[in-house]
């Protein structure tokens, strides 16, 4: 874990008056908490595309990137299961030109193969603080709303009464040939997500959605972390 | 940061042995003349002082004219004078060594005004010096063994049992206090705390997590002072003893302006939900539903109960009991047809049914066999808990039959006797169900008798409700949280 690296992002964001980090970034500030995410480039102009295509391979995602993108799916910024080098140079020039933003590029990312979309998140309630968020992600979360929120920071018994909590957590078993989610790794997770809460008082929202379970692994897909 | 006053003592609180009321006027009936007499009704035994600036006397009683005047130190000081005045009374509360004061007086922060925040401002700086402060706008003290009660309270039990109640809202505390007399329910302490300048929620149920009198606490929440410092207490105190929590004024959503889903889905109220659930304490969402679980939690052994047998008559009894049941995650398992039978053998027949729940057919069926019929069921090893539903109000009809009152001819004395056998042969408790569908002016001798029947029950240690899918929530309730240990 590597307190400092997250604080350096949020620090410099904060001093360049932004009210959030970009999908790249807050994949970093998770990723130095110990949170497994996707592996990514960011591609800033079309030179870079190549060397990020030969690290990342085939298939991939490229998503739009910037602070000022909150919501990509909304705005069409967001390509899957590109297959090839053609598919992916024109992805990113239709993504590329509607990005703008400090921190702005095209994130060029590994293509996780799963179907089981969890969001994880944190939110700072004025009476108790940082509470993280766990439930059925992608467009289920708003529309179901099957969530479980507990108060940071969270003991491993508090991460797994909330995975009990949920209406839908027969999806974390091992259900349709999928093999069940690792609750340890998800439990790690989800304290995790409060640490920083508890860290990082600037952090005033995150939400990882989806976390997508891959070989029974969570891991974060999107993330949006808003500053205050 | 809630102060932590590890040095209060509660006990010159609870059972002053002097207490001065400060305000008693000797003429009409104020706050503090109220108090008196009520105090005096309800045959608190400690000595009380007077004190009013004109002087007089109150029903025999001398009223000293300043708190100064008071030929000795008291324990409690009961202030019900102008808001304007309550610092100085306050002050000189403190300067005669008592250890606190509640200020049934309003006029401050409930208010809003300058002058309203700057006289309980004034009362927080006094009660940092050296007095504890219950209220101010609230209504007291309420504690069975020291008969000191709050207002309106003259009529309220001294018996004195495990339930303490911590409450925001003066009517709420009250309301409270006569329901679970009603219920049979007893209690150690009960706070309205008003306003809460000094001690409030979280320092309350703190003590009341060691206070040994108290085994079931209750809380009735608007807001509280320091989120971080009531959660922990609030766990560490549900480690030991369930605490049952009313909050007041949840809403759906936060208002700020948010980006996240996270954010938005996280309101106040799911985010309260989640605090009490996190800390294993008992989420309940009116007054009534807070003294029925307490009334469960008092009277039931410290477990889960999964596994009910029903007993009872009319059509609906096997839907009705079997819905409310899952509803609240438990079975009502049928007995196998040996058992059945056996059951079957004591019932009238036709209309009766030995299978659980069980159907007695007949609201006349003698308290001797319905003991007979438990003691039976119970073999079931299965079943952890027995629901009885008394058919009590059908007697009226044999009052009208024999010309006697119907309190007369119905056997709930009888019944609660053989109940509670049933009870200590069996080692499983038994919920009873005072079911009533008469309660008209016409049927006032039906709703006495049920109230005699209620405190058969309650004085043999026998929980009794009105209704079965209230019972089974109460019960649920118990479940919830030994459950929840179970899980730490």
């Amino acid at each position: 874990m590597n307190k400092q690296t997250a604080a350096k992002i949020v620090d410099r964001a904060r001093q360049q008056g932004r009210s959030a980090l970009s999908e790249y970034e807050s994949k970093q500030v998770l990723a130095a908490y110990g949170i497994p995410v996707t592996r990514e480039i960011l591609v800033e102009d079309s030179g870079g595309l190549d060397a990020a295509i030969g690290e990342i391979g085939f298939p991939l995602v490229m998503k739009g990137c910037s602070a000022d993108l909150a919501h990509k799916t909304e705005k069409n910024l967001i390509r899957v299961d590109l297959r090839s080098r053609e598919e992916a140079a024109r992805a990113f020039e239709e993504i590329r030109g509607q990005v703008t933003g400090a921190g702005g590029g095209v994130l060029v990312q590994e293509m996780v193969a799963g179907r089981r979309e969890l969001v994880a998140g944190m939110t700072r309630d004025p009476q108790f603080g940082p509470c993280v968020m766990f439930g059925l992600g992608g467009i289920f979360t708003e529309i179901l709303e099957d969530i479980a929120f507990r108060k940071a920071p969270l003991e491993k018994t508090d991460a797994l009464a909330m995975m009990r909590e949920i209406k839908g957590h027969r999806i974390l078993g091992a259900v349709r040939g999928m093999e069940a989610a690792d609750t340890d790794m998800l439990a790690d997770l989800l304290i995790r997500v409060g640490q920083i809460g508890t860290d990082i008082d600037a952090v005033t929202e995150i939400d990882i959605n989806p976390v997508i379970i891959c070989d029974g692994r969570p891991k974060a897909v999107d993330a949006l972390i808003a500053l205050g | 940061m809630t102060k932590y006053a590890p040095d209060t003592d509660f006990e010159r609180i609870f059972n002053p042995g002097k207490t001065a009321i400060i305000g008693a006027s000797s003429k009409g009936i104020g706050f503090g003349s109220g108090m008196f007499f009520a105090l005096q009704a309800i045959g608190y035994q400690g000595e009380i002082f007077l004190v009013n600036p004109k002087g007089g006397t109150l029903a025999g009683h001398k009223i000293y004219e300043s708190i100064a005047q008071i030929p000795k130190t008291f324990d409690l000081a009961i202030i019900a004078v102008t808001a304007a005045a309550v610092p100085r009374a306050l002050e000189a509360c403190r300067e005669k060594g008592a250890a606190a004061a509640e200020i049934l007086s309003s006029g401050f922060k409930e208010l809003g005004t300058d002058e309203g925040l700057a006289l309980e401002a004034q009362i927080r700086e006094i009660a940092a010096r050296g007095i504890r402060v219950i209220g101010p706008n609230c209504f007291g003290i309420y504690c069975p063994q020291s008969g000191l009660t709050m207002l309106p309270g003259a009529d309220l039990s001294r018996t004195t049992g495990p339930v303490a109640v911590s409450s925001q809202s003066g009517g709420m505390a009250v309301d409270f206090a006569n329901t679970g007399k009603s219920m049979g329910l007893a209690f150690s302490k009960v706070v309205s705390f008003g306003n809460g300048a000094d001690l409030r929620e979280t320092e309350l149920l703190a003590y009341f997590g060691r206070d040994t009198q108290t085994r079931v606490i209750n809380m009735y929440i608007e807001g509280v002072a320091d989120g971080d410092v009531f959660f922990d207490t609030l766990k560490n105190v549900a480690r030991s003893k369930p605490v049952i929590v009313l909050k007041g004024g949840l809403s759906a959503a936060g208002s700020r302006a948010v980006l996240s889903h996270t954010a938005s889905m996280g309101g106040s109220r799911t985010i309260w939900r989640a605090i009490l659930k996190q800390a294993n304490a008992v989420q309940v969402s009116d007054m009534g539903e807070m003294a029925r679980a307490s009334l469960a939690f008092a009277r039931l052994p410290a477990r889960t109960y999964k596994n009910l047998c029903v007993l009872g008559g009319g059509g609906a009894l096997g839907v009705g009991a079997a819905d409310a049941a899952e509803k609240h995650n438990m079975q009502i398992p049928p007995f196998d047809p040996g058992l059945a039978e056996r059951v079957e053998e004591l019932l009238p027949r036709p209309g009766s049914s030995g299978r659980n729940p069980v159907d007695v057919a007949n609201p006349y069926v003698a308290p001797e066999v319905l003991e007979q019929v438990m003691c039976l069921a119970a073999e079931d090893r299965r079943i952890d808990l027995q629901v009885l539903i008394t058919l009590f109000h059908h007697y009226k009809n044999l009052a009208a039959m024999t010309g006697k009152p119907v309190r007369e001819v119905t056997p709930f004395a009888e019944l609660a006797e053989r109940v509670e056998n049933t009870v200590q042969k069996t080692g499983k408790p038994v919920v009873v169900i005072l079911n009533n569908p008469k309660r008209g002016t016409d049927h006032l001798d039906v709703v006495e008798m049920m109230e005699q029947a209620r405190r058969a029950f309650a004085e043999r240690g026998i929980p009794a409700f009105d209704d079965l899918a209230e019972a089974l929530e109460a019960i649920s309730h118990v479940n919830a949280y030994y459950g929840g240990k179970a899980h730490e």
